[in-house]
């Protein structure tokens, strides 16, 4: 497997605050990885740090490219969708293909018509008559005419409803991933994207909480629904985060043998979401 | 090099989508001035009072041929002067408005998700207020030039005068056109730093561009008088905001020429506006290029500001 991203020891940080805090990870081929962290959490600076729109300290590699003194270079590979509302509102769907086209080399204008046939944005409107829906079908379209190595969607659904979200998805791992392509994705809405991914991040406070392949996750993330003694017996082990359901207590164990904790209680695999609040509510306790 | 070239013709086109100012501006000064043009010879029609004494002059058999070129020539020139006045909003706005609009929509992000330099994009909308503002007003004038003579040779025909004889035949059309031109693009050359440093405002300003434009350049040359009791800064930044006083000609001799009082001398001889131009004059001027130098940093300035400060 090659990597199209590694970050050894990255970090950022403005005036006080380390929004990025010694990062190490690798991002390789034919990956969909889930990029998550609360607010503030330093998400969208590692993203700008590797889209080369912001520097940063450390040694930060995308497709072997430096991505901030190497950004024309890097965005001929690189396709990204920061939120929806990025594309200007002034321009007709006509001119925005006429104007890629003619600046993006491995821009395919057959296939980006091809997309758009199916959705309902008409050619001669302006993105601005569109709906925000039809706003990132449009984009959507562009982004995937493009042969590029790696997509990175910035909270590409954010604002959309359900429909469209489920629309997008579905598209873009039917139209778009291939296995040769890699994806980087952010987003709030976890649940919609967990069946889709195959490697997961967490981040919290500038700093890398988990980062797996979503097969491995049962191997080492284990939530158990206990209670009375078991519960006091199964808190020895250390869980780190614990939380009330029902009147039950449901713990969630890093890296525990699951046949010893199956003696107090049912064991599962947490959902992401889940698992999410408790990496990141434990690492705040 | 062809890559480079494709780059900044599709990215000089989307100026103009985008700012449809550009060609609407001079489009509505066509239709203004060719509008008073028709209510011109309604009027006179109408009333029978000549309110425009070019054409009256025009019409005359007697008058010579020189002189009816002269006054042709006089005639487009007035109308072009329209133009150049709304060329000069059209430079200030655009140039304030080119690289803020982008980051008050956002869709700087997408700009700069496609494989295109900030240095590239910058460059680009120097380009556009230098040629693409001065070639769409040119468009303007040659429209409302040829409109309004054929207006005026429809009201000679209804006169009982031959048109071909007395405009077409007369009017020095090429002449005037090529010395229009010529002061369009060089106009733009002439107030480079202060478009430069609009570009820089409009790169850097977070808000009210326009404010933070005009107050350096209203304070400073106060401040210099204050300190050092000398106007320089003041008197550089007042040459160059407009073409009054661009070294291509010198427009006091040249309003001179067409004072009522010399009238006849200039008109005696076979006028050409371009033979007024000295474009030699204009290129080898210490103060043109040192202009296009101070232009040259405040656009870096400004490809600096798009390319390191992440404010999105």
């Amino acid at each position: 497997m090659t990597s199209l991203v590694t970050a050894s020891n990255v970090s950022k940080h403005f005036k006080d605050v380390r929004a990025v805090d010694d990062v190490s990870f690798e991002i390789e081929k034919g990956k969909i990885m889930g990029l998550f962290g609360p607010n503030g959490a330093g998400k969208t600076t590692l993203l700008k740090a590797m889209l080369g729109l912001t520097d940063c300290e450390g040694q930060l590699s995308v497709l072997g490219l430096d991505p901030f003194k190497q950004r024309k270079e890097l965005m001929r590979n690189i396709c990204f969708i920061a939120d929806v509302a990025v594309l200007p509102g002034w321009i007709k769907v006509t001119q925005l293909l006429d104007f890629v086209e003619a600046t993006h080399p491995n821009f395919s204008r057959s296939s980006a018509e091809e997309f758009l046939s199916r959705t309902k944005v008409r050619k001669d409107a302006k993105v601005r008559e569109l709906s925000k829906g039809m706003v990132t079908q449009l984009h959507l379209s562009i982004i995937m005419a493009i042969d590029a190595k790696l997509l990175v969607l910035d909270e590409p659904t954010l604002g959309l409803d359900i429909i469209f979200r489920k629309e997008f998805y579905s598209n873009l791992l039917s139209d778009y991933f291939d296995g040769e392509r890699t994806i980087l994705i952010t987003t709030h809405q976890v649940e919609e994207i967990e069946n889709l991914m195959t490697d997961i991040m967490f981040i919290n406070d500038g700093r890398i909480l988990l980062d797996s392949s979503m097969d491995a996750l049962p191997e080492t993330y284990v939530e158990l629904m206990t209670s009375g003694e078991d519960a006091n017996k199964a808190r020895q082990l250390g869980p780190v985060y614990e939380r009330d359901v029902f009147g039950k207590k449901v713990m969630t164990f890093v890296g525990k043998n699951k046949e010893q904790l199956a003696e107090f209680g049912e064991c599962h695999t947490p959902s992401v979401a889940d698992l999410f609040v408790a990496m990141v509510k434990g690492a705040a306790a | 090099m062809s890559g480079v070239i494709n780059h900044q013709q599709a990215l000089i086109k989307r100026e103009v989508w985008e700012h449809r100012s550009i060609w609407i501006t001079p489009a509505a000064v066509a239709f203004v001035v060719t509008f008073i043009a028709i209510a011109a010879v309604v009027m006179v029609a109408a009333f029978g009072e000549a309110i425009n004494p070019e054409i009256e002059r025009i019409a005359d058999a007697t008058l010579p041929d020189a002189m009816r070129r002269a006054a042709l020539a006089v005639f487009l020139l007035g109308n072009t002067t329209v133009f150049m006045f709304a060329m000069w909003f059209l430079l200030i706005f655009y140039c304030l408005d080119a690289l803020y609009a982008e980051r008050k929509d956002r869709s700087i992000l997408f700009w700069r998700s496609l494989p295109i330099t900030d240095a590239e994009t910058a460059i680009s909308k120097l380009l556009t207020a230098v040629l693409a503002i001065p070639l769409a007003t040119m468009a303007g004038v040659i429209i409302s030039h040829l409109l309004n003579l054929v207006i005026m040779s429809i009201w000679l025909s209804t006169e009982g005068v031959n048109p071909i004889r007395f405009i077409w035949a007369a009017v020095p059309l090429f002449d005037t056109w090529t010395a229009v031109l010529i002061f369009l693009v060089a106009m733009p050359i002439w107030m480079a730093p202060l478009l430069g440093w609009l570009l820089f405002i409009s790169a850097w300003a977070k808000r009210g561009p326009l404010l933070r434009a005009v107050l350096p350049i209203a304070i400073l040359p106060f401040l210099e008088y204050i300190i050092f009791k000398t106007w320089h800064l003041g008197k550089a930044i007042v040459a160059r905001l407009g073409p009054e006083q661009m070294p291509i000609f010198d427009i006091f001799e040249f309003a001179e020429r067409f004072d009522e009082d010399n009238l006849h001398d200039v008109l005696a001889e076979n006028v050409s506006l371009l033979s007024m131009l000295d474009i030699g004059k204009f290129l080898t001027s210490f103060e043109v290029w040192a202009g296009v130098i101070v232009c040259g940093l405040f656009v870096t300035a400004a490809i600096y500001v798009r390319r390191y400060r992440d404010d999105t």
